[in-house]
């Protein structure tokens, strides 16, 4: 995986190889994949637990003041 | 990098964007206090997490498509040809500025020892969008929900900001070439887009419970926390002078960029790759501060909300030719842009019943829309570039500076590029019942169960003390 395994080699090679990270031309395309998919899923996660949360507090029908029961006292 | 001025060229330009990021993050601190402090203490943190979202939502969508779009749209695509390409069509091919190499899967977009300048240049851009998602945020608190915030940070910062900025900010783009726009420092590109969507997303979320009475007078739901209010917006005058760097390149040799055989001429320059000084843009950036404070300081009658918001709003409305303007021109078209955004805020407010729980719209979105008008008349002549310059809607040489193209540039930021967005994205999201959290629960408040936990690990604690 690693694509650079000795630095005298590799900055000395007639023409130095930019792309230093491990998997560099073969794993981009695959990385993004893993990342949109990262991505959407948080989405799609978060969606599901925030909906859930206000329909629960949706039901318990708090008053505007209530909150004001719950502010500790430092 | 062979030669050593060279190298001290390309890790100084490196450095300069770094610091500018770094610089502008602070806009996005300056914005979390700003709403905290602005919003009530039931919707503390639900605000603050909304906000904060927008980082990694809008970077890491940045990263999969938005630096792209950036470079591939200049020319519409189909509406004038590219410089380095002569056709309409995406800028995708091999050349130099490609957007080829700044698909998520480029070798340009890691580490990359050939490359100094993709990364921080990527990042001064995302600063860029981060805010204009931050600017959305502040007008639509207490009553959004997360998800749909989230689906509209990224729209407008990784998809619709960019488009208007391939199109009116990229050397290569065809609203220079046609309309002759010039917006410098961003007063449409950024703001008046990000005022334009947020009133867009308004319309149909509607205000917050009890903004209005039944008779329809609009009532005042102040700053919760006018201090916290206070720092953020001096926090985000630091970042946006940061801003104002990161639109500059640094240290450009424009002679050969220009074609000019044997001249040499090493400067600054602005967006638009015309010569400017960080010196001249540091002089107008304050006077546009100061007019913007001092006029607000007037209309405002000396409350703070909205004098410190017209600071901001000075700036703004002035940033389209703080490239050009002399430093007292700057001065009073931010005074100008302060009176308008201040004046359209309180009409719109009660004629159309739009609760901006921060007067974003004005602040961004008017003042904006007025800078860029201004502008059009106060550098009316001026070329907007420094390549061919030709006449208007010619397309394949670049216009001058004028009052119709600049009337319409605004037009298309304002209004083409964010309202009518935000207000089609926000029907979309509200048919799905996705848009606003429910009735109970904006009575109740968003933090309602996280402060009830709060409360009851307190007591747990307190007890076990005893």
């Amino acid at each position: 995986m690693a694509t650079v395994t000795n630095w005298i080699d590799h900055l000395s090679a007639k023409e130095v190889v930019g792309a230093v990270y491990p998997g560099a031309g073969s794993s981009e395309t695959l990385l993004v994949i893993i990342g949109v998919v990262f991505w959407i899923g948080w989405h799609v996660i978060t969606n599901k637990s925030e909906s859930e949360k206000l329909a629960r507090l949706a039901r318990k029908r708090h008053g505007a003041n209530d909150h004001k029961s719950n502010i500790t006292d430092w | 990098m062979t030669d050593q001025l060279g190298a001290l060229t390309v890790i100084f330009t490196e450095f300069y964007y770094w610091v500018t990021v770094v610089l502008m993050f602070l806009i996005h601190v300056g914005f979390c206090m700003y709403e905290v402090g602005a919003s009530r203490y039931k919707h503390h943190q639900h605000t603050l997490m909304k906000n904060t979202m927008v980082i990694p939502l809008v970077t890491v969508t940045w990263f999969f498509f938005g630096w792209w779009i950036y470079w591939a749209f200049p020319t519409g695509p189909g509406i004038a040809p590219s410089i380095m390409t002569e056709s309409t069509a995406l800028i995708t091919d091999d050349s130099t500025f490609s957007a080829k190499w700044y698909l998520a899967n480029s070798e340009f977009m890691a580490v990359n020892l050939g490359d100094h300048i993709s990364g921080v240049f990527w990042a001064a851009f995302l600063l860029f969008s981060w805010t204009a998602a931050s600017i959305v945020s502040g007008a639509i608190i207490e009553r959004i929900t997360t998800f749909a915030f989230g689906i509209l940070a990224i729209a407008i910062g990784s998809f619709f900001w960019v488009i208007d900025a391939a199109w009116g900010w990229h050397f290569d783009g065809w609203m220079l070439k046609i309309l002759g726009y010039h917006d410098a420092y961003a007063s449409g590109v950024i703001h008046a887009i990000a005022g334009g969507f947020a009133l867009g997303v308004l319309i149909v979320l509607g205000p917050r419970i009890g903004k209005f009475s039944s008779s329809g007078e609009p009532r005042n739901i102040g700053p919760r926390n006018p201090w916290l209010v206070t720092v953020g917006l001096f926090l985000i005058y630091t970042g946006f002078w940061g801003f104002y760097a990161a639109c500059n390149i640094p240290i450009f040799d424009l002679g050969p960029e220009y074609g000019m055989e044997g001249v040499t001429y090493w400067t600054a320059t602005n967006i638009y790759v015309t010569p400017t000084t960080l010196s001249g843009i540091t002089y107008n950036f304050l006077m546009s501060l100061s007019g913007g404070l001092l006029a607000g300081y007037v209309v405002a009658k000396g409350d703070p909300f909205w004098t410190y918001s017209s600071g901001l709003a000075g700036i703004i409305c002035a940033s389209a030719g703080n490239d050009l303007y002399h430093p007292i021109q700057a001065m009073l078209i931010g005074a100008i842009g302060v009176v308008i955004a201040y004046k359209m805020h309180y009409w719109v407010e009660r004629k159309f019943k739009i609760d901006d729980a921060v007067g974003a719209v004005a602040v961004h979105g008017y003042a904006g829309f007025a800078g860029l008008v201004i502008c059009g008349f106060v550098l009316n002549g001026y070329p907007s570039s420094g390549y061919n310059v030709g006449a208007m809607w010619d397309g394949s040489t670049y216009a001058s500076i004028n009052p119709l193209g600049q009337f319409l540039g605004a037009i298309i930021m304002f209004g083409v590029l964010g309202m009518l967005p935000g207000y089609v994205l926000a029907r979309i999201l509200n048919a799905f019942g996705k848009l606003r959290i429910p009735r109970d629960v904006e009575i109740a408040g968003l933090d309602y169960e996280i402060m009830e936990d709060d409360r009851d690990a307190e007591k747990a604690v307190a007890s076990s003390t005893r």
